[in-house]
């Protein structure tokens, strides 16, 4: 089982995004176009991990954008807008899945990533290792998924536990499952 | 990936899109909110344009019959737009709370969208044979004139009957794919259902 060792750490996962509250005020509706550009990444992300067709994703992330954006003037500043933003993008991409009339595809593209890494055999190395973790995500089951993407994302337990609406020890026991899927994925031979 | 920890794997997740990749989601989202902008402004217009032609005929002809029309026609605009509300009212409850919540709300949104594609595909040929019974009784009542009228018209029959036929043929078409989808969108529904009703479980 993991434990809930890191939840405080976990919060101090600095992305570009967390650090961002795209809203200005407290109560004040946070404007779309700065969402966008505070949480694009989050929000192709997370379609990433429910689609794995290029164009068929372009679509998917679309809906999310409507999604958030009908979505926005119900946010009431109680949870981090990261959270929300999460939580309507997987909502969407849940309800997505469900509408597709094929079985969304598992074989992932080649996906372009911001050179971070200085070397171009590091680069294919997390490009590889990007891709392999995209396509074991797109694999779990959807309770599975859910909270293995917002793990990924840096969230903290709490915010998870309030996302998905579930008791720790609940989330700790179904991480847990999810992690050894993940990992089987992964590393099957181990 | 030997060394399987979450945090390192949360960083190469988190890796960002490229510049040009994020300029096209900026671009994207910018399309998209614009096309929901528009799209509420005309439903707000189209709105106030019929309730206000329905003023304007009841008023410059103040019969019974015409403000009993047109009071019908606005308490059918008020409904369809409460309606409409509700069901968005709806829709944004499921896209801000949990999960199970928006998939038990999606599975009675498809149940209803079945029942209601189910009652069409009854209701479709009761409709025409209603519809033909219709006719005849017109037909009849004026001694046969109308139809003597329709068979007088070279090539008027023909055209009519292509006509229904075809539209019939593409409402049963479109009815049943639509019956077919709401089939397949169900039994996802219910499969994840039973996903997050199984994990649950498993962890109690």
């Amino acid at each position: 089982m993991i434990s809930l060792r890191n939840d405080e750490g976990r919060g101090a996962v600095a992305t570009q995004e967390s650090s961002t509250e795209a809203g200005g005020a407290k109560g004040a509706t946070p404007r779309f176009e700065r969402i966008v550009a505070d949480y694009g990444g989050l929000i192709s992300r997370i379609a990433m991990s429910y689609e794995a067709d290029p164009s068929l994703r372009e679509d998917l992330t679309q809906q999310i954008f409507l999604a958030v954006w009908q979505a926005l003037p119900s946010y009431r500043a109680d949870a981090s807008l990261k959270t929300f933003i999460a939580k309507v993008a997987q909502n969407r991409s849940i309800s997505y899945v469900a509408r597709q009339t094929r079985q969304p595809r598992t074989a992932e593209l080649p996906e372009t990533l911001e050179a971070d890494d200085h070397t171009p055999e590091q680069h294919a190395i997390n490009l590889n290792e990007r891709e392999a973790l995209l396509e074991a995500t797109r694999q779990l089951a959807m309770p599975q998924r859910e909270v293995i993407i917002l793990v990924l994302e840096g969230f903290t337990y709490a915010e998870i536990g309030d996302m998905l609406n579930i008791a720790p020890n609940a989330l700790a026991l179904r991480l847990s499952r999810a992690k050894a899927a993940l990992k089987k994925i992964l590393e099957p031979g181990e | 990936m030997s060394d399987f920890d979450l945090d390192r794997l949360g960083d190469v997740w988190r890796q960002q899109p490229d510049p040009a990749e994020l300029e096209a989601l900026r671009r994207s989202a910018e399309a998209v909110r614009r096309r929901a902008r528009w799209s509420q402004l005309i439903e707000v217009a189209a709105a106030l344009v019929v309730a206000g032609l329905v003023v304007v005929l009841a008023l410059s002809n103040p019969e019974r019959d015409i403000l009993v029309a047109g009071g019908a026609a606005i308490v059918i605009l008020l409904y369809s737009l409460i309606r409409q509300r509700r069901l968005r009212e709806a829709e944004l409850h499921g896209l801000t709370g949990s999960a199970e919540e928006m998939i038990d709300q999606s599975i009675f949104r498809v149940e209803a969208t079945l029942k209601r594609a189910k009652f069409g595909a009854v209701m479709m040929p009761a409709g025409l044979i209603f519809g033909l019974s219709f006719g005849y009784l017109i037909d009849r009542g004026s001694a046969g004139r109308p139809m003597t009228w329709y068979h007088g018209q070279p090539g008027l029959a023909a055209i009519v009957l292509a006509l229904a036929c075809a539209s019939l043929g593409i409402a049963t078409i479109l009815l049943f794919r639509s019956m077919r989808k709401s089939r397949q969108e169900l039994e996802r529904l219910t499969g994840l259902r039973e996903a997050y009703r199984k994990e649950g479980e498993q962890i109690s």
